[in-house]
């Protein structure tokens, strides 16, 4: 069974051109699939409609076969909390500390009263302090999180994500702010979030290279469309070239150094 | 290349115009002015002589006569607490309404009526609400606490509610995206990161409030350490009392910066 489907998917701001047009795919259980394409391709506008963060224009999203399109407030807060978020600009609270940024992710599970107040249980707690020290953080955990460099605040974004115990995990671009060592500690973690917990995962990515080693499947976007769908392995550079049009031409280096290295 | 064209580097447009022609007109309205003050024959440096004396009785010869050193402290602390117990109420309603004007909390229509209201709340000055209240509550202090509490809210409501429009949204959208709703969002994201700035609002108003309560202790009959100062310049005409009410409300100002500073720096760290 699929956990997710896409069916038919199109967005559309305003009476601006479509953002997505009748994007359709499936996603298994466990797979690791990377969206890669050029900027303003559409990548985050699919990822927040999965969520449903912005509204769809139409078509359907299925999470095991059930539809998503319409549901009241309380189904959409339980569809929300089986789907982890991870962003770009990690999106914490600054303020507060790591601990409290990692148990923001239960707050969907919780009484409005509880969430408010920041009451959380013991269990919640415990899996927290876990998380924390399985991603390398446990020495932070009472830091602010604006003390925090870019690569640990991502790993408590990924550790908020994680708390809520998601069968899917859905990352926007989550290395673009990254040098590239702090960016393959990121890609490394979700590689093993992967395969340890068998959680799926969707992420966009900017960098064809590193959706190649990463990905189990790549999805290529281009204005609103799929133009390819396939194994790392079987890209070519022409299809490479028809994801990203006339950017493509720094792209096709870097692929070819890839093609070197492996 | 182009040594015959003039380079304009600030060309004519209707914005320079108007702030050149505005320049103009106050530098002759003050000639104006100047030249044709009625000085009722006062001689212009015997004039500044006096001035002279009155601030040297005002500022370095202050002691108390009709008063008690006890009493003018107790009515300082009448002034402090009208600023405070106004502002205070100015800052529960503000909370409330401001969370309510964020644009980035609350749908569009919402936010345009509240801050369209608390914008003509704000255009009439203070003193002008507390006149107002005096209609039904009678001049005094009842007065003065409805109307300065009004005139703080509208101004909080502003302040808190740009103060939160300010906050990061990706923040709301990771909270949202997590399944979190309106109410946890508002206690956990946006009030703890904008903590500093409601304060800062916060300790202004506070100050402004508190030079309010001494004018209002004269103009709406508040009591407090206006009073006295009212009383001491307009009825016992005594420059020197005056200067000590001056000395009291100084002091409590430099008290409260000293003490603002501190405890935002403490919230910072
Ligand atoms: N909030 C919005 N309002 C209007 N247009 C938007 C909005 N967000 C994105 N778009 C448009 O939708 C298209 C896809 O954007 P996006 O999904 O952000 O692309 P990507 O993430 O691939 O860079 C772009 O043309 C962008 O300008
Ligand atoms: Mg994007």
């Amino acid at each position: 069974m699929p956990l997710l489907h896409i069916a038919k998917l199109s967005k559309r701001y305003g009476t601006d051109k479509y953002a997505l047009d009748s994007i359709d795919f499936t996603v298994a259980t466990g797979e690791f699939v990377a969206i890669i394409g050029p900027s303003g391709a559409g990548k985050s506008t699919l990822l927040r409609c999965i969520n449903h963060m912005i509204p769809m224009t139409s078509g359907d999203v299925l999470i095991a076969d059930a539809s998503t399109k319409s549901m009241n407030a309380t189904q959409l807060r339980a569809h929300r909390t089986q789907i982890g978020m991870i962003f770009q600009h990690y999106n914490l609270v600054n303020r507060l500390s790591v601990i409290e940024n990692v148990l923001h992710g239960r707050l969907g599970y919780k009484s409005t009263a509880a969430g408010v107040m920041g009451w959380y249980s013991n269990a919640e707690k415990q899996q927290a302090v876990e998380i924390l020290q399985n991603l390398g953080l446990s020495d932070h955990m009472y830091k602010r999180c604006d003390q925090l460099s870019g690569g640990q605040k991502q790993r408590v974004g990924i550790a908020r994500a994680l708390i809520q115990n998601p069968k899917l995990l859905l990352c926007d671009e989550p290395i673009a702010s990254l040098d590239p060592s702090a960016a393959k500690i990121i890609m490394d973690t979700l590689k093993d979030i992967n395969q340890r917990l068998g959680i799926t995962i969707i992420v966009n990515l900017h960098q064809v290279d590193v959706a190649m080693r990463y990905a189990q499947r790549i999805i290529g976007i281009n204005s609103g469309k799929i133009v390819c769908d396939a194994a790392p392995h079987s890209l070519t550079p022409d299809i490479i070239h028809e994801v990203y049009g006339s950017e493509a031409g720094e792209l096709i280096l870097d692929f070819g150094e890839q093609h070197a290295h492996a | 290349m182009q040594a015959n064209t003039t380079i304009i580097v600030r060309p004519w447009n209707a914005a320079t115009v108007i702030l050149r022609t505005t320049i103009m007109s106050l530098i002759i309205i003050t000639g104006y002015a100047f030249t044709t003050f009625n000085t009722r024959d006062v001689d212009f440096w015997a004039g500044v002589d006096m001035l002279g004396s009155n601030f040297s009785a005002l500022l370095l010869t202050p002691y108390l006569k009709n008063i008690t050193f006890d009493v003018m402290i107790r009515n300082l602390f009448i002034t402090i607490g009208l600023g405070f117990l106004t502002t205070i109420f100015g800052a529960a309603i503000a909370l409330g309404l401001a969370l309510l004007a964020a644009q980035n909390l609350a749908p569009r229509w919402l936010t345009v009526i509240i801050k369209g209201l608390t914008a003509f709340v704000r255009a009439v000055p203070t003193v002008l609400w507390v006149l107002i209240f005096a209609v039904s509550a009678g001049l005094g202090s009842v007065a003065a606490v409805l109307g300065m509490t009004f005139h703080s809210a509208g101004y909080l409501i502003k302040a808190y509610a740009e103060s939160f429009e300010e906050i990061d949204n990706g923040t709301i959208e990771a909270l949202k995206a997590s399944g979190a709703n309106w109410w946890q969002i508002v206690f956990q994201a946006v009030l703890p990161s904008s903590a500093t700035a409601l304060l800062s609002w916060t300790f202004l108003r506070f100050e402004i409030n508190f030079s309010t309560a001494i004018a209002m202790g004269a103009a709406a009959g508040a009591g407090g350490i206006g009073y006295d100062m009212f009383m001491a310049s307009g009825f016992y005409l005594n420059l020197h009392e005056m200067g000590a009410f001056t000395y009291a409300v100084l002091a409590f100002a430099v008290v409260l910066e000293a003490g603002a500073t501190r405890y935002k720096a403490s919230l910072r760290k």
